[in-house]
Order: C-alpha cells, then structure tokens, then sequence
C-alpha cells in the first residue's frame, strides 16, 4: 500500500468508528495543528478526528496499534494552543480532538466533586458550578475555551495553596484509555462494580488513589497524552464562599513579601494567594496595553495578593478571625505600610480569581508571550529572579505561586514580545532557549517538560529516571502510538 | 502475688504484638529524635531480638521448639540490663511483662545448662565462697569504715552496706555513715555477717543460689531485732524490697538512703550549711526508680463477661513503676543551698538505663560502657556539670562512661553531695568548686 | 542459612556484626502480629510465624542496600524490607529471602521549617520526629498504627488513615521527594530529588508523569516494588500551643492540656443524622480530628484497660457517636470554630457529653496530639485487626458499616471475635471531608485457634461481601490471590500491576507476598 492508500484506508477506518462528518483532512485546518504559540516545529497530521463517545476513543487506539499511526490527543477548543505538546513529532499522525466530549456528566455538591469530559471549557463549567454555590480549584484566570481536563492533566498550578493536598489536586478518578486501548478506571472507579452499581451504595469517585497498590492517575497526569487518553474525570470542588475580602500588598523587597505569605500559607488562613510583579498584575487586571503601562508603573514591583473568605451565617467571625491572626502575623514588621488600598479596583481582582477570561491574559499587553515555568523551593527564589532579569530585564512578567499547602513554589516568568516583529521574535526566541538551559543548569526543576526542553530537562536528571519512565511507557503504550517523541519517549 | 506463674507466662508469651513500643520511653513522654528511646540493648545491638518484645518472641519459639537452648540464643538473652524500661512502654497501654519474660527465660536457659554467662558463673562462685561477687576477703568487707564513724551494736536501724559500698564504693558508705552520724541516727551494721543480697544472682537466672543467700541475710537480720534496714545500693535496697518477699516475708522495713535523708531533712534534722553553686542532673537508677515496685498481692477473679473478653474483679495491679522513689533524691538536691537542677529527657519511670544491669558489667562490660556513655551524653546535653545518683552500680558504670568518653561531667553518689552540703567534706567541695571555675 | 559465598558478600557490605544467618535470629524475625490468621486464610496451620528468613541484614545507607540488592539478584535471593516492622506484611512469604530490617537508617535528615515539609530515614518514627517538628510548630501525619511506627513506611509502603486525617490528610498524598532502590538494585529519586544539580526534596511528581504513581496506591507495595531508603512529605501547621507537659507516672499521665483545645462526643442516633453532620462539620474546616467510632471503639479511646472501659457508660450507651476535638493557635481561631460548632449543634440538634455527662483523662488530649488513639484497640482481647478499608464518600463509609453489621454479628454469635454488637468501625475524613474511610476492627484473640480461624473466616467473608455489594477494596487486597479475586471485577486492574511488577522487579526479587508477582 502507498501512502496515499494507506491514508485513504486509514479515513475509511475512522470514519466507521466515528463518521465522515467528524474527520477531517482539510489541510486548512491540519495546518493550525502543525504549530502553536511556542516555538516548537513539528509536522502536520493527516487528519483530525472528533470521536464523541469513549467506545469511539477505544476503537481509533486499536486501530492506531493495528496500522500503526500516531494520536496526539488535543481538548481545549481554544485556539490558543502552546508549549508544542499538540504538535504532531512524526509523520502519519493524526490529531483526536475530543472537543465534543463535552458533557458535565455529574456535579454533586454534597460530596464537593464535579465529573466532566475532556472537552469542557472552563466558560462552560465556571457558570454551572457557581450555580451550584461550588467552584472548581482554578490555575491563575484561565482562558475561558481551554479544556479544564487538560488544564488538570497537565498540572497547571491552582491558586489556593491550602486546598492543594497534593500535587495532583484537583484530579480525582478517571476513565482512561491506555495506549493499548485498553479501558481503564482509575482510583475508587475502578471498581468492584459499575459506575452505577458503585453510585447505587453512594460511591461518588472521591478517591483517586488506587486501585488498590498503584495508582495510575498520577503517571497519566503530566504524561501530555502519551499514556492513556482521559475521557472522563472526577475534580475535588470547594464551596463558594459568599464574601471574599482581596488584599494587596506591594513592595519593591520580593523577601519581605514571601515571607508573610509564607506564614499566611503555613497557617492556612488565606485562600487565593500569589505574588506578581508589577508588569504580570497589570496584565492580568488591565485590558490595553496603554492601561497595563499606567498601572505597572505606578505599582511597586513585586504585588502579593491574597483573599479572605468565608461563607454563611459567621462569615464576618471567620474573617475577624482571620483578619485578626494576620494582623498579629505582621508583628513590628514594615508590612501594613506597603498595603495598597487603593491602586486597584479589588473586583477586577476577584474576577481574575474566579472567573475566566476570554483571551490569555498574557497577550494582552505585547500579543505574544513565551513563558518559562518550573518549580523552586523558596530559597532559590530570588537567584532565579536575577538570572533571568539580567538576560531579559524588560517586558518581563514574573508569577509565583506557592503549591503544594506551601511546600514549593510554581515560579513562571512570562517574555513578552511582539510576534510581528521578526527581528524581535529571533531575539526572544535566543534568549527564552538561553535563559531556560541557564535556569535548568541552576538546578530549576521543570517538572512539566514541553517541547525543546524535554532533551534537556531529562539530561539533567539521574538517569534512572527516563529508564523508570520508559518502563511505564512500554506498559501503557507499548507500540508508541499516543504523542509520540513527548517527554523522554523516543519519536 | 502479682509475679507470672508458668501459666501465665505460657499465655503471655504468645500476646506479643511485635508493634515495637518497648524499644521506646512512653510514646507520650518523647520529647527530641535523640532520646527517645528506652532499651540499651535494641539501641546497641539492632536485632530486634535484642528489644523486650524481641524477647518475648524468643521465649515464645523456644517454648514452641522451633529453635533450641543455644549459646547463640543465652548470648542474646543476656545482653540485657534487665532495665524494664520495655516494660514500663508496654504496660502503657498493654498488660505483658517483657520484664518478668526475660527473667523466666533466663532461669529456663539455666535449667538448660546454658546460663549464666561464664563471667557471671564466676561471680556467683565467688559469692558462694565469699559472700561477694569480687572474690575480696569476706574479712574485708568492713574496711570501708573509719575509725571515727559511730556505730551503735543495739540500734533498731541496720545500715545493709551491700558489697559494692563495701568493697568498691567505699566513699559511699562512707558518706551514709557520716550522714546518718551527723543526723545523730543510731544505727548498726551486720560487720562480717553481711553477705551478697543475691541481686547479681537473681538477676542471671541462678534462683536456687539466690535463695541461698537471701534466707542467709534474712536469718541474720531477724536475729537481731532491726526494725529498718537502710540501703546506700539500689540493688541491694530493690532485691529485698521487691524480690525477698517473693520467697519469704520479713518484717522490718527498708528504706534506701534517699529516702531516709529526705525524711532526716524535712524533719530538720540535717541542715544544709555550704552552698554548691552547680548544675547537677540526677539519674534514676533503675532499682531505685521503676523496678524498686512490690509485686502487690492480687486475690480477684479473671471473670468473662462475654466470649474471648474477661476482665479482672478487682483489677489486677499492674508494675508500672508507680511505686519506685522519684521525688526523694531531688527534693534533697532542690533543697541544697546554690545548686540548679536540671532534668535529663529521660527520667523517673522511663530513665534510661546506666547500662551496669541484670550481669551485664560483667559479661559485657563494652556494652555497659556503650550505655554508660549514652546516658552521659544525655546529661551532658542538661549542661549539667554534675550527675548524681543513688547507687553504686550506676557510680561504677556511669564514671566509666565519663572516662571513656572523655566528658567534663564530675560523677558523685547523691550523699557525697549532700555531705558536702553539711559541711562534712570542706575540701571536696573546694576542689570540685574550684574545677567548676 | 546463607551460602558461605553470599554470607561473605553480605558480611562485606553491611559488616558481620550487621548479618545474621543463625537459627535464633531467623526464627525471632520470622513471627508477627496477625500472621496467625494470614496463615489460617491461607490454608495454613494458624501460627504466627511466616516462612523464615534465610538470614536478617541491617544495611546502614542506601548504598548498602543497593549492594545487597544486587547481591540478591546475582543469587536469586528474594529480600523483604522492614522499617519498624509491625504486623504481617513484614514477613517474607518464602524461604529463599532474606529480611532487610532498616532500623540502622534512622536519620532525619532536615525538617524545613520554610518549606513545610520533612525529609526521613526508614526508622525515624512518628513520635520522634511529631517532637522534633513542635519544637518549630509543625506537625507529621501519623498513621492509625500509632506513633511508634514509621511515617516513611506509612508514606511509601503501607496504608495510611490517621485520627488526624482531617488536618493532615493521607500519608499516601503528603508525600514529595523519594530515594528508592528499585529491586534491579538501581537507584531512582522523584521530582526535583532527581536532579544532577541542586537536588532537593520538595516535590515528588515529574519530570512528567509522577512515578509516585508506580509507587503505591490507596495501599502501599510492602517493599513488593523495591526498598525506599529516604521521603519527604508535608508537614502541617501544629494545631494548638505546642506547649506538652506531663505529670505523674505512666499510664496514669496528667496532661496539661494545651490551650484552645476542645472535644466533643456527640450522639448522632442514626448514621442518616451522622452523614449530615460529619459533612457538615468538615465542610467548616473546623476539625483536627472528626472521626465515628461504635459505641464501643470509643469508650476503648478513653481507656487505657478493659476494666477502665466499664466505667464509661455514658460513652458507651451512645447509638451512632462522632468524636470531634477542634484545637486552634489563636484564641480568636478558638473562638470561632466553637462558634461554628455551637451553631451545628443547635442546628442539628445535638448535645456534646463531654462536660456534661462525661470527661476524658487529660491524657486522652496528649494521645490525640500524638496519634496514639489507634492503639487503644488492643485492650480488650490483646488481638484485633480491620476488616474493611475502603475509602470513598461518607455515604458508601456508613453504607458498608450498616450493611455489614449482620456479617460481623454472626461470627460474635460464634463467639470467635469480639462483641461490638457488629457495629465496630472507625470511619475518618480526610482533608476537612473531601473523602472518607472506614474500617472495621475486629477483636480477636490470637492464643485461640478457634478465634484466629474464625477471624480468618470473618477475613474472606467481608472480602467476598465487598467485592459483590460494590462497596470498594478492602485494605487486604495483596498478593496474588487476592488480586486475582479482586482484579477481574475492578477492570483488570490485576493484569497492569502484574506488567509493573515485571519491567521494575524482572528477576522477581522483591517479595511478593503482600504485592504481585509477576506470573
């Protein structure tokens, strides 16, 4: 068979398993699937399919073992794709956009937890969920067309540290298919028993540890689509609170800042709580460039945030308690004198917490941004701070968020550019290699290794670790047909 | 009595939960990583055999016959100081007698042609031959006193010297002596009708030569009309107190020094004089402390109140250490004049051992001298320049620790402190506050 | 006995002093608690001893136990790993292994005080490092099994419910970085432990998938999947003043209670009424522990023996009880959270006996603190161990206790386990309610062989109920033949953790006996 057989038997297959209507090989649209805002290059798949149903994601992995092409599994509908982890690596690829599994199956407030598909939005579940008087544990105002699965999957970082147990948070149990295709449910799912038999003695998939003396969902997580494809899961909710009080506090000594959220943080006592520089909270706050100018200028430069919230009938004795032990927290130190009251409008801040937005904030102020993320301990903090600012001291947003109920921090530092601007883009794309290779060789641990960094994320790592990885790989998907050529799996 | 009959030790043996609690002091009272532990035999040997519940275990499998009397299995058996700390832990919540296991199995091991030790054999040769376990000349054993102590033949108060005071801790006796001359207490001593009390013995398995010796003291005090025996040695003062009764009924009364010096002193009739500006921790011997418990006579009824659950009608007393003497030995340092006293983490019914115990000084004398030196790193820890205490086993062992570690720490028996704290020895206290600056 | 060759080798790493070959020493560490009755659920005399161990080795480092692992795999010697070694899953379940008993690997190698979290040694235990940790006002998660064992087992290798789990989560979720010597003898370290430079301990996912995954699960490998030699995990915000003082002598402590500590035991009458108010409460974020025990299991919490259990009638008489005690570091916290409490009471309509019907030794306070509430279940037949260990919704949680209440109550009927008129259970909340477990303890007495029979069959029995009423796994799912009954019901599940045992163990060297093999 040549390959333009083998393609056309390749559409016919799929188009059994889920219809012509829901394939495509419009190089149009394959095209968008070639790149992404990063820098990573890659090739163009042969086509996109949309299945609708897990039965549908079963079949089309079997048939990719049978003929041997590759998936690369996408679920945001968003345009906004980045990082390359969607961009095909081989040829005879093609893409599986589970944008339609999109169905909240099941939000079930008593036992705070939410069952969704890998193509509901963050725009779509926010609502419905606030509805319910719950919210999900949200990374730093998402785009509102992003997939939450993914956005989960890929551990982006939430904001309230004291609900983040464990790196994991908020995954839960999922419905997976491995690269096998074989199906598979993860922690309490799993069985004995249906869903609805486990649903009938009052299960709601709350655990996702197991089954029993291993626990899949943490090797699915992070793999970016290269072990299992999720096509449904379970996320731990909170309750909304009925009235959140926002604070500000800004400075141009990033260490006295750390240092109280540190003690907010040890203390569970705030919810959402981040430091941004001043550059990164005008971005997230204001629109226009002009508006994101104004207001970073007349921020002092590194601006922590935290809320305070309570809920029902003693909201107002939870946030004296609350107000009360910070205030005794401060002590003697300089802090209350570095509050701002008034700088910033304390809703625009809460809609950045609990909402979404409809474009990346991180467009906003040069249209494009490539952004370098890894996590630190505390102490590395402000060495990292210097490195990057001395290769690329403007357009620079910087965020960091504790993780992990404070035992580690997501350090992201954002290089804003103008893609238009070729000379610009060359420039920064030097640089944002440069600074990444320095950040890596100071011991920065990316843990969510996309693209280009993959090789050299893993280098620098004991060996044993790509070893145990490929290990797993060759259990889940052992003809390497999910993503190939992510992480530390060979194209 | 309370002590475990075949039966029962039997049953217990086969209770053990293995869940390691008796290699630590009461999981409430740990209070650093460093010294939480209470067995110097699991802390030095690691096997878990070596622990209380490790014993337990292998009384339970010899029993079993799963493994045979061996010199591996004696070896095991008596690295042990027979502490009871491990037992203290366990009866927090359980009721086992690692304890009292560890004795029976050393008896058992006897019966077997396995125990003692081969050191420990010799001691008990000596005492049979000399009445002490050093192999000195009975005839010396009252050279310890000076001409200038009062004795008085018709006192209703024996001073039982014991043969460590006599033979190697003179400057114990010495100071109990004077003390209780200071007090004007009259007392007596047996002279070279003192012989062992058989703790060494006991401690080792040898019941019958224990009888022996105890029905020996025994018959000499009782002719004599003694209404209280006082004890400068743990040992001697917990052998009688505790393990006498066992085996035969006496009715005076024993009291160890510190108890009877704490009694002299709130009765005003000792006055403390000299200040001893110092910093003094004390240790617990265990035959003072923990161990220095009667057995309490049980006559109740072990009654089920449903199947596989019975409980005891009274209950049944439990050996927890309740009984042993704490508050005497400081309320006499707290009451000298000048001295600051400071506790180690260690202490009263969970003190951790000198490491001198249940033969060990004798058969192995590296791992007394092992312990020795972690119980002195733990005062040192106090910043205590003085560590006291109140037997002359623990004298011997912890000065041993001293030396082989090469601590600053000064080693004194709780009455030479307190005889330099009457006044009595001017020139030690000189020269100890002298090397204190 | 070993060969002479491999006795050699092992003696070279570990120094001879740190290997033991000899009968008694084999024969020692071939018993545990329990074994009585896995003996007996595996057709075997019900004694509690497992196979002996071919000699017991005290590695020192991870490189000593790298080398021995080696050592094994070149001679086809199985190991077993233990920390503080409490209950069956230590034993091996041959006679070609041999016992690594970690106890010489006892550091802690740093509390961070900044960065919240702690980084043990095998044999450092709970209560040692809880001590360590108060004196910066931190607290370490505890598992049920008490102070005395190893958090780092309990994070890496077994289970992992505390009394506290509400404040502090589960041990499986609180771990970061991880040493591990992989059973082909190579050493892999998570998350940024892994790094070539400026490695440290602070997270344990990634590069990518977190491996933790292939780690454990709900339940730990029990060494099946290799030794770990080094964890960190999180540590928690010390709840109260970090004020512990004792007085009087063991067992009958005085203990001064710290400030802004209090408890409730409240009877909720019926497990409907108890399921809105556990989720209640949890929903508040206002527990340090929120736990329902019968009736029964609680009057033992309060008691240090079985005749001290007969005094607490009031305790004992109760239908459905929760045990809450909120602590807080502030007055202001403390205040609060009994406001809170005091509405739900009124809401609920509930009363707290404690102080007013009844008041615990101020001891029980300590044993809180400590986590030392677990052991209290030994008291009554010297013998008791869970049935049960599912984890999911209160719901399921009280389901399964009401469901088995007939189960249990027939084997009390035989009078092989203990009466708790079937109601005995302990059921959690972890993470202020985010999910709950609940096991059954059942008393049995291990010198009874009827008893130890009937417990074993009282085992299988509550396996088989589980597995068909869909109620979870039970913690006892291990080793081949449970995970062959289990697997085929809980999507093969079996059949993947079987391909993981085979690409990390090949020779099959680590135990198996309470994991996988590899078939």
């Amino acid at each position: 068979m040549n390959d333009y057989e083998s393609e056309d038997t390749l559409f016919h297959s799929l188009a059994k398993i889920c219809g012509s209507k829901n394939i495509t090989i419009d190089p149009q649209n394959l095209k968008l699937y070639s790149n992404d805002m990063s820098f990573f290059k890659g090739n163009s798949p042969n086509l996109i399919t949309w299945p609708s149903k897990t039965q549908e994601v079963v079949k089309i992995i079997k048939l990719a073992n049978q003929m041997e092409f590759s998936i690369i599994p996408v679920s945001s509908s968003s345009k906004y794709r980045h990082h390359g982890d969607t961009i095909p690596r081989k040829d005879n690829s093609i893409i599986m956009n589970l944008t339609k599994m999109r169905k909240v199956i099941s939000i079930d407030k008593k036992n705070r937890v939410v069952m969704i598909e890998p193509g509901v939005t963050f725009e779509e579940l926010i609502p419905k969920l606030r509805k319910k008087s719950l919210r999900l544990l949200l990374p730093l105002y998402p785009t509102g067309t992003k997939s939450v699965l993914t956005s989960v999957l890929e551990r982006e970082p939430i904001i309230i540290p004291r609900y983040h147990w464990d790196t994991s948070d908020p995954l839960l149990c999922t419905e997976v298919v491995f690269g096998t295709g074989d199906l598979f449910r993860t922690g309490t799912a799993a069985g004995p028993g249906t869903l609805s038999q486990q649903k009938k003695v009052g299960q709601a998939h709350v655990n996702p540890m197991g089954p029993t003396q291993f626990s899949p969902y943490r090797v699915i997580q992070g793999a970016q689509g290269s072990l299992g494809i999720v096509t449904w899961a379970t996320l731990k909710l909170e309750l909304v609170p009925t009235v959140q009080k926002v604070f500000h506090y800004h400075s141009n000594n990033i260490e006295e800042l750390l240092d109280f959220q540190q003690k907010l943080v040890k203390y569970r006592l705030c919810d959402e709580t981040f430091i941004l520089n001043n550059l990164n909270l005008a971005c997230l706050v204001k629109k226009t460039r002009n508006e994101i100018e104004d207001l970073a200028n007349s921020l002092l430069k590194w601006n922590l945030i935290y809320i305070l919230a309570g809920r029902g009938d003693l909201t107002n004795d939870k946030l004296n308690y609350l107000e009360g032990d910070i205030n005794d927290l401060m002590g003697d130190s300089n802090l209350e004198h570095l509050e701002s009251s008034n700088l910033i409008d304390r809703n625009e801040i809460l809609e950045c917490t609990n909402n979404y937005t409809s474009e990346p904030w991180r467009t906003r102020y040069k249209c494009s941004y490539q952004d370098i993320f890894f996590i630190s301990n505390f102490e590395n903090i402000s060495n990292y701070i210097k490195k990057v600012e001395l290769k690329y001291p403007e357009n620079l947003g910087i965020y960091f968020q504790p993780i992990n109920q404070g035992t580690s921090y997501h350090c992201e530092f954002d290089l804003y550019y103008d893609s238009k601007n070729e000379k610009e883009t060359k420039d920064l794309q030097g640089k944002f290699n440069e600074i990444s290779i320095d950040l890596m060789d100071s011991g920065a641990f990316f843990n969510r290794p996309y693209g280009y960094w993959a090789k050299e994320v893993y280098a620098r790592h004991i060996e044993e670790t790509s070893i145990a990885l490929r290990k797993v790989k060759s259990i889940f998907d052992p003809k390497n047909v999910l993503n190939p050529g992510v992480l530390c799996f060979d194209e | 009595m309370m002590q475990l009959n075949e039966e029962e030790y039997q049953m217990m043996i086969k209770r053990c939960l293995r869940c390691s609690i008796c290699k630590w002091i009461p999981q409430v009272q740990i209070k650093s990583q460093k010294y939480a532990t209470a067995c110097p035999a699991i802390d030095l040997y690691n096997f878990h055999p070596y622990s209380g519940g490790g014993k337990i275990i292998l009384a339970l499998t010899l029993e079993m016959d799963r493994i045979k009397p061996s010199e591996e299995l004696r070896d095991i058996v008596y690295k042990c100081t027979e502490c009871g700390n491990c037992a203290i832990a366990c009866k927090f919540l359980n009721t086992l007698e690692p304890l009292e296991i560890i004795m029976r199995l050393r008896e058992k091991l006897v019966d077997a042609g396995y125990g003692p030790m081969p050191k420990q054999e010799a001691y008990i040769q000596a005492v049979k031959k000399h009445n002490n376990p050093y192999n000195e000349p009975h005839e010396n054993r009252i050279e310890w006193l000076p001409d200038d102590i009062q004795i008085d033949p018709n006192a209703k108060v024996l001073y039982y010297v014991g043969c460590t005071s006599s033979y190697r801790r003179k400057e114990m006796a010495i100071a109990a002596a004077r003390i209780m001359n200071e007090a004007g207490v009259p007392f007596n001593i047996l002279s070279d009708e003192e012989y062992c009390c058989g703790s060494p013995i006991l401690r080792v398995g040898e019941i019958n030569t224990f009888r022996q010796v105890l029905n020996k003291n025994l018959d000499v005090i009782e002719s004599k009309e003694i209404e209280t025996v006082i004890f400068s040695c743990a040992g001697c003062y917990d052998t009688f107190k505790v393990d006498y009764p066992l085996y035969r009924d006496y009715e005076f009364k024993v009291l160890h020094t510190v108890e009877f010096f704490s009694e002299l002193l709130e009765a005003g009739r000792l006055k403390l004089t000299k200040e001893i500006p110092l910093k003094v921790t004390y240790h617990d011997p265990c035959h003072l402390g923990r161990n220095a418990e009667r057995y309490e006579q049980w006559d109740g009824d072990e009654v089920q109140i449903m199947p596989l659950i019975s409980i005891n009608i009274p209950p049944k007393p439990k050996k927890t250490g309740k009984g042993g003497i704490y508050e005497p030995p400081r309320s006499i340092l707290k009451k000298i004049p000048g001295l600051t006293f400071v506790e180690m983490e260690r202490i009263r019914e969970y003190a951790y051992c000198c490491g001198a115990g249940g033969g060990v000084k004798s058969a192995f004398p590296e791992m007394a001298v092992n312990t020795a030196k972690l119980r002195i790193e733990e005062a040192e820890d106090t910043g205590a320049e003085i560590i006291v205490s109140a037997c002359p086993f623990c004298s011997t062992n912890l000065q041993d620790g001293i030396n082989s570690r090469g601590s600053k720490l000064k080693y004194f028996d709780i009455s030479e402190l307190l005889m330099m704290a009457l006044g009595l020895e001017p020139e030690k206290l000189k020269q100890i506050l002298g090397e204190a600056a | 006995m070993l060969q002479k060759q491999v006795l050699e080798q092992f003696q070279k790493i570990v120094g001879p002093e740190n290997v033991d070959d000899g009968e008694v020493m084999t024969n020692a560490y071939s018993y545990n608690w329990c074994m009585e009755f896995v003996n007996s659920m595996e057709g075997k005399e019900p004694l509690p001893f497992s196979s002996i161990p071919k000699a017991v080795l005290l590695p020192s480092n991870v490189e000593e136990v790298q080398q021995i692992v080696r050592i094994c795999n070149k001679y086809n010697i199985q190991f077993k790993a233990q920390s503080t070694g409490l209950g069956p899953w230590n034993q091996p379940s041959s006679d070609n292994c041999v016992i690594l008993d970690l106890r010489r690997m006892n550091k802690i190698i740093k509390i961070d005080e900044r960065n919240l979290f702690a980084v043990v040694e095998p044999y450092v235990s709970g209560a040692q490092l809880q001590a360590e940790t108060m004196k910066v006002g931190l607290m370490v998660h505890m598992p049920g099994a008490g102070p005395q064992v190893s958090p780092l087992a309990s994070a890496t290798s077994m289970n992992g419910p505390g009394f506290t789990s509400p404040h502090t989560g589960h041990s499986a979720r609180n771990v970061l970085g991880v040493e591990w010597v992989l059973p082909d003898g190579e050493i892999l370290k998570l998350g940024s432990t892994g790094l070539k430079n400026n490695s440290d301990w602070y997270i344990g996912d990634g590069p990518g998938p977190s491996l933790r995954g292939i780690m454990r699960g709900w339940a730990g490998a029990k060494s099946g999947i290799g030794v770990f030699t080094k964890v960190a995990f999180k540590l928690f915000p010390y709840p109260c003043s970090t004020k512990f003082k004792l007085s009087g002598i063991s067992p009958n402590y005085e203990f001064e209670i710290p400030d802004y500590m209090k408890l409730y035991v409240i009877d909720c009458k019926s497990y409907n009424h108890l399921e809105k108010v556990f989720l209640k409460i949890e929903e508040e974020e206002i527990s340090f522990i929120c736990s329902h025990l019968s009736s029964y299991g609680l009057g033992a919490i309060f008691s240090n023996s079985i005749e001290s259990l007969l005094d607490k009638i009031p305790i004992v008489g109760m239908k459905v009880p929760l045990v809450v005690l909120i602590a807080a570091r502030t007055k202001r916290e403390f205040e609060y959270k009994q406001k809170v409490m005091s509405k739900i009471m009124i809401d609920f309509k509930l009363e707290n006996v404690i102080g007013s019907k009844y008041n615990p030794n101020s001891l029980f306070y300590a044993e809180a603190l400590r986590s030392n509430l677990g052991l209290h279940g030994f008291i009554a037949t010297g013998g008791f161990q869970s049935s049960k260990g599912q984890c999911d919704t209160v719901k399921v949680c009280l389901k399964t206790t009401k469901m088995s209440i007939p189960l249990k109550k027939k084997y009390i009927k035989r009078g092989v386990i203990g009466n708790d008129f079937g109601e005995g259970v302990w059921i959690t909340s972890y993470e202020s309610g985010h999910y709950f477990h609940i096991e059954s303890p059942t008393m049995f007495d291990q010198t009874d062989e009827k008893s130890v029979k009937g417990m074993a069959e009282n085992m299988e029995e509550n396996h088989q109920f589980d597995l068909i009423k869909h109620l979870g796994a039970p913690f006892f799912v291990e080793g081949d033949k449970m995970h062959d009954l289990f697997g085929p019901e809980m999507m093969n599940y079996h059949i993947w953790l079987r391909k993981i045992k085979k690409a990390f163990d090949p020779n099959g060297i680590a135990d198996s006996g309470f994991y996988i093999s590899a078939k």
